[in-house]
């Protein structure tokens, strides 16, 4: 059975935003909420490195652990939804979550909070399959039509990418021995409590 | 010193000492349960029909193109 990953390869991120532009634009997500982002690390100093953060469908999710109302669940693809009916915005996850994604919109004056928004690995949420409210709430179902995730299509260098987490760390692996260099992925410690050297160097495929 | 008051102290030391050796687990352990709606698999939808195999197989296809290497067909 598959189970659903994200991969960023810090090695090859250019910063280019087609990811956070591909979501935003897939999805129709409003202004001020962003599921995917980039975050740069030494800006401007040798060893400079982007990488691609969104929720990274954890194994253990912490959002999960400490939503009031559960609205949280895993699918058998182990990605991380919640039900929009049932959160009420109260900003737990978002402070339970190492990875910053859940997002919370304005929906009002002084500061009122929406109910949290974020990403989806492009598989909607509890309503029918690819129907309008589905994409309402959610939006886009592409896993339900045989897609990747649209950040992942997107990516013009292939830095991030998405899928069954045996065929992504395949991909890795092979670049990670080709270019003998770049071997930990980020954020897998701490998501998917594995080694983040899924491609040890010196190691034979 | 007294052998009261050093009894005291040394029953005190002891309190002290091996305090922390019953501390009970104060960790919340409770059971999560999705409160909310059902929802349908994504193999169940239009395009696939329930046919959650050809579902997979159509996902490792496609993961399978972010692999440039193949795309490129460069043998490595």
């Amino acid at each position: 059975m598959a189970r659903m990953k994200f991969i960023c390869d810090a090695e090859r991120c250019i910063e280019c935003n087609g990811c956070v532009t591909a979501c935003k634009s897939e999805h129709e997500v409003p202004w001020g909420v962003n599921r995917r982002r980039l975050v740069t690390v030494n800006d401007g100093k040798p060893g400079e490195r982007s990488i691609s953060v969104a929720c990274m469908h954890c194994t253990d999710a912490p959002c999960m652990a400490v939503c009031p109302v559960d609205c949280f669940y895993k699918t058998e693809e182990g990605v991380v939804l919640h039900d929009k009916d049932l959160c009420i915005g109260c900003g737990y996850c978002f402070y339970a979550c190492p990875f910053g994604a859940p997002q919370f919109p304005q929906a009002g004056a002084f500061g009122l909070r929406g109910k949290m928004d974020k990403c989806t690995f492009c598989a909607g949420g509890p309503e029918e399959n690819n129907t309008e409210a589905e994409f309402k709430k959610y939006g886009r179902n592409r896993l339900a039509e045989g897609k990747l995730p649209a950040c992942a299509e997107m990516c013009s260098t292939k830095a991030l990418l998405a899928g069954d987490g045996e065929v992504i760390a395949t991909i890795y692996k092979q670049r990670v021995q080709t270019r003998r260099k770049g071997e930990e992925v980020w954020g897998w410690a701490q998501a998917y409590k594995m080694d983040a050297r899924i491609a040890p160097l010196g190691a034979k495929s | 010193m007294s052998a009261r008051r050093a009894s005291v102290v040394g029953a005190s030391l002891l309190a002290l000492t091996v305090g922390a050796c019953g501390e009970i687990d104060q960790t919340v352990k409770s059971e999560k349960i999705y409160a909310g709606k059902k929802d349908v698999r994504a193999a169940d939808g239009a395009a696939f029909g329930g046919d959650k195999k050809k579902w997979e197989a159509t996902l490792v296809e496609r993961s399978k193109t972010q692999n440039e290497y193949l795309r490129t067909d460069v043998k490595k």
